[in-house]
């Protein structure tokens, strides 16, 4: 503004002067740009390259990281049952739902766009899988109900994802008005009264219920767990040392040691905190079937969009999506699956949800609405970005086990619901905040 | 699937010429699209008051404009009509364009009417407010609160002073939010809406809560008066023209003094025809109103107090949009906010004032729910997602647009009326078990055809840019 008014003189020395502050910012900007396993050769480079990074605004899972601490830490100190193992297990029971819709969420965040209704696509879902397993209705093993019901939530996803990609309608429009009439199918499909799945006798029920309340075994667990981590660790010092073989650029060997032994740091303390008897009479105890369950989703969804081309695709729409389109990616098709994968992973979590909440009624649909509030802020808080083009699956993850672990919680110190979601609409926009001021900070993105 | 294709196919010598006849017939649509587009466009974009000589003409430049995708109020009253005659049929014995019907949903309607046109102010500059419901019903249990005998006892209008102001500092803090941080308006006031829900039960006394108003006090009666209330059938002659008397002179003399002045102003037929139109809606309006609603022992008849109310908020709405700076000002932020950045307005100051003010507006509609509702405040009665989804839903097939830049106060009134009569419309239906439901499917996709409606329309207009 300045320079209009400004005599002419002036302008080539203020637009020097720009240049060399630009030139200033850009050395620093490529340090916050470049991935540290990228730069760095050792394991104090790494720690030094990801702190500017840090700085420079791009600050990936620190927030969360701290965010869990200070709720532990702060919850803890309220009321001493919070960390004990069996609030813990029951944290990670009820956080599993909220990782699900994150990780569903972060689907369509990472285009730019939003889907809003990812709470009543699993509270659907829920419903349809409940109904099918009906002994006295439908009857049908509970492998074919599930089956049917993600499909159903495919459709769903695809339905809203070809009138935002096709029509360009606004998606948090398309999803708004998508979850209202998600929400009258939903109680049609109930029919009026409540479904339940929590009769023993009846083999496909039970599978059912024990999706959320079974637990595999302590033995069984130990060596789930020897497992996962002997391939996932197996999988990154391969991927690593064949890296280094071509002679391509790969973080230091430390380095990759020092993230497969804090993944087994991290799996012993689950197990070993799941494994503790967690009833008042009799036993329960190891690790519940979620945990698995959320781990293949997040693995899968990671795999699909680090490592094949349509999740490169997905971070170049969110990025820029007139430069994605001109480099030859079909906008449309992206967004539609996109939609279709958000709705699936949000039909996983119905099924989830059926199972955890045993019988399902009409009030219980409707408090599914509000789930999609704090997947959003579980997605936001984890590190992904609501403009599109930054965010990772274990985002969601992360994000989701603050959410669980502020309900819970504020549960435990007898907080009533309605104080609740005050609590979680701050929690949402002090996320939204960080993530907008943390986007300012970053130069190039501003 | 084209014949001119599938033809030649099969018959070798019959290829060339009908290859010509395909790029002849080509050439003359090019030709056609080029004497239609080019001259219609300019045409559709300048409002036909700007190039109308007489009646025939205004007329046929409108017909242009709704061609050219502008269709501004038509799709509303065509819906209007449609529903109209569809629920006279379908509902039982014909009942829906009873009079006692009609006054209900008028009634009905002026909640959702205040509330679009609340929506309509954020809408205008390309931002939206999902907490409008929540607000507005905390802004009615403060007013209910505050005449609360025994309790605080404020006189009735110091009480909705009260809460439209708090409801415009709650709408400030979101815009603020919004403006100043850049965090997108859906996200901060989806927030809202849960953080104002909560406060709102809170407020209530917990989920079984409610409010009551005491109608044998007189200054709580005024309020639940607000709806409920009526004045005389006499009282709403002389209302109506005195009304029309005045709307009409001022019409008329605006488009004198331009006249004189060598501005671009409308026919004189153009004016009187709409001054006669207003006369007749009006007319309409109270002879329906005016007919005994009640029973034979206690006649109830006469405008409500409400309608003039609405009027008067429209009223004051359409003169702040369309002969105020501040109204000039959010068109031009929501045509493109660089260009009114650079103009000198001051986006973050506009933004936070048009939060404030459609929250204000929203909380007046909150307190019209209250006495709609027989003056009980209740979580049953208050349900504040269903009323921002119907609120946004009302303006935007009211012909407001969800990209900014487009809509009137008159949209939220048309489209509040169309959504009150649909939703009275269903309960009016014997459905059973599919009342529930529908009471969510009707409003999701009556939002989406409204959207739809909206993009498709922009998409006619060809200022659609978005990839």
């Amino acid at each position: 503004m300045s320079e209009v008014t400004a005599d002419s003189s002036e302008t080539p020395a203020g637009a020097t002067e720009a240049t060399m502050v630009a030139d200033l910012t850009a050395a620093d900007e490529a340090v916050a740009d470049v991935p540290p396993e990228l730069v760095a050769q050792s394991l104090g480079q790494y720690l030094r390259a990801s702190w500017a990074r840090v700085r420079g605004g791009n600050s990936g899972v620190l927030p969360v990281v701290l965010a869990i601490v200070v709720v532990a830490v702060s919850f803890q100190i309220a009321n001493s049952k919070f960390l004990s193992p069996q609030n813990l297990v029951n944290l990670f029971e009820q956080s599993s739902i909220y990782m699900l819709l994150a990780i569903a969420e972060i689907f369509a965040l990472l285009l730019g766009e939003i889907d809003l209704s990812v709470g009543l696509v699993m509270g659907l879902a829920s419903v349809v899988v409940a109904e099918l397993v009906q002994p006295s209705g439908a009857n049908w093993p509970w492998w074919a109900a599930i089956i049917v019901t993600l499909l159903a939530s495919c459709a769903v996803g695809a339905l809203q994802g070809l009138l935002v990609a096709r029509l360009r309608m606004p998606s948090f429009i398309v999803t708004l008005g998508g979850l209202l009439i998600l929400e009258g199918v939903a109680i049609i499909v109930l029919g009026g009264s409540l479904v339940g799945i929590g009769t023993s006798q009846y083999k496909n029920e039970l599978v059912l219920y024990n999706i959320f309340w079974g637990s595999l075994n302590p033995v069984v667990s130990w060596i789930l767990l020897a497992v996962v981590v002997g391939a996932t660790g197996a999988g990154f010092w391969l991927r690593d040392a064949r890296k280094r073989r071509h002679g391509l650029e790969a973080p230091p060997r430390s380095l990759t040691a020092a993230k497969i032994v804090l993944m087994a740091v991290a799996g012993i303390g689950i197990v070993v905190i799941c494994n503790v008897n967690r009833a008042h009479v009799g036993t329960i105890e190891g690790v519940p079937y979620i945990i698995p369950i959320v781990l293949v989703v997040l693995g899968a969804s990671t795999l699909l969009l680090q490592r094949t081309r349509f999740g490169r695709y997905v971070y170049a729409i969110g990025g820029n999506p007139e430069a994605a389109r001109r480099a030859g990616v079909s906008l449309p098709a992206i967004r539609i699956w996109c939609f279709v994968l958000s709705a699936l992973i949000s039909g996983i979590a119905g099924v989830l949800f059926a199972s955890w909440q045993v019988s399902l009624t009409t009030n219980i649909i409707k408090a599914a609405n509000s789930y999609v509030l704090l997947a959003v802020a579980a997605a936001v808080i984890g590190g992904t970005s609501l403009f599109g083009g930054r965010g990772k699956t274990i985002h969601g993850v992360l994000g989701g086990l603050v959410i669980g672990g502020i309900y819970n919680g504020l549960y435990l110190l007898g907080v009533s619901s309605q104080w609740i979601d005050v609590v979680v609409a701050v929690v949402l926009l002090a996320a939204a905040a960080i993530d907008v001021l943390s986007r300012r900070g970053a130069p190039r993105q501003a | 699937m084209d014949p001119d294709q599938e033809t030649p196919a099969t018959a070798d010598p019959g290829q060339p010429p009908s290859e010509t006849a395909h790029a002849r017939r080509r050439q003359t649509e090019a030709e056609a699209v080029a004497l239609v587009a080019a001259p219609d466009m300019s045409v559709a974009d300048v409002p036909p008051e700007l190039l109308a000589q007489s009646l025939g003409q205004y007329l046929r430049a409108s017909w242009l404009r709704i061609r050219g995708g502008d269709s501004g109020v038509m799709p509303v009253l065509l819906a209007m009509v449609v529903v109209a005659v569809v629920f006279q049929i379908i509902t039982p014995e014909h009942s829906f364009l009873r009079p006692s019907n009609l006054v209900y949903i008028f009634g009905l309607s002026t909640v959702y009417m205040v509330l679009a046109i609340a929506e309509t102010i954020v809408l205008l500059i390309a931002e939206i407010d999902l907490s409008v419901g929540a607000v507005a019903l905390i802004g009615g249990v403060i007013a209910f609160k505050l005449v609360q005998q025994p309790g605080a006892g404020w006189p009735w209008w110091a009480a909705i002073i009260a809460a439209l102001v708090s409801c415009g500092v709650f709408g400030a803090l979101q815009g603020t939010l919004s403006a100043r941080l850049k965090i997108p308006s859906f996200i901060v006031t989806l927030a809202g809406f849960l953080l104002f829900s909560g406060i709102l039960i809170v407020a209530l006394g917990g989920a079984d809560g409610s409010v009551n108003l005491n109608t044998s006090d007189s200054n709580q009666a005024v309020i639940y008066d607000l709806v409920q209330g009526t004045i005389t059938p006499v009282a709403s002659w002389i209302l109506l023209v005195v009304a029309v008397g005045i709307f009409g002179t001022a019409l008329w003399l605006r488009a004198a003094s331009r006249r004189r002045q060598g501005l671009v102003a409308p026919p004189k037929s153009v004016t009187a025809v709409r001054i006669v139109l207003v006369a007749l809606v009006g007319a309409a309006v109270v002879v329906v109103c005016n007919v005994n609603r009640g029973t034979s022992l206690k006649a109830v008849q006469g405008l409500p107090w409400v309608i003039p109310i609405v009027i008067v908020v429209a009223g004051i709405w359409t003169l702040v949009l369309e002969r105020t700076r501040f109204g000039r000002y959010l068109y031009a932020i929501g045509g493109n906010p660089e260009a009114a950045r650079r103009a000198g307005v001051s986006l973050a100051g506009m933004r936070t004032w048009a939060f404030a003010l459609c929250a204000a507006t929203a909380g007046l509609g909150g307190i019209l729910l209250g006495s709609f509702f027989y003056g009980e405040y209740s979580t049953n009665t208050a349900d504040p997602g269903q009323l921002v989804l119907y609120t946004v839903a009302a303006a935007v097939i009211g012909g407001v647009s969800l990209f900014g830049g487009r809509g009137k106060a008159l949209h939220g009134v048309l489209g509040g009326l169309l959504i009150g009569g649909i939703a009275y419309g269903v309960s009016l239906l014997n459905l059973g078990s599919l009342s529930t439901p529908l009471q969510y499917i009707l409003p999701g996709a009556v939002l989406l055809a409204a959207v739809l409606i909206d993009v498709l329309s922009r998409r006619g207009a060809g200022s659609v840019t978005r990839v």
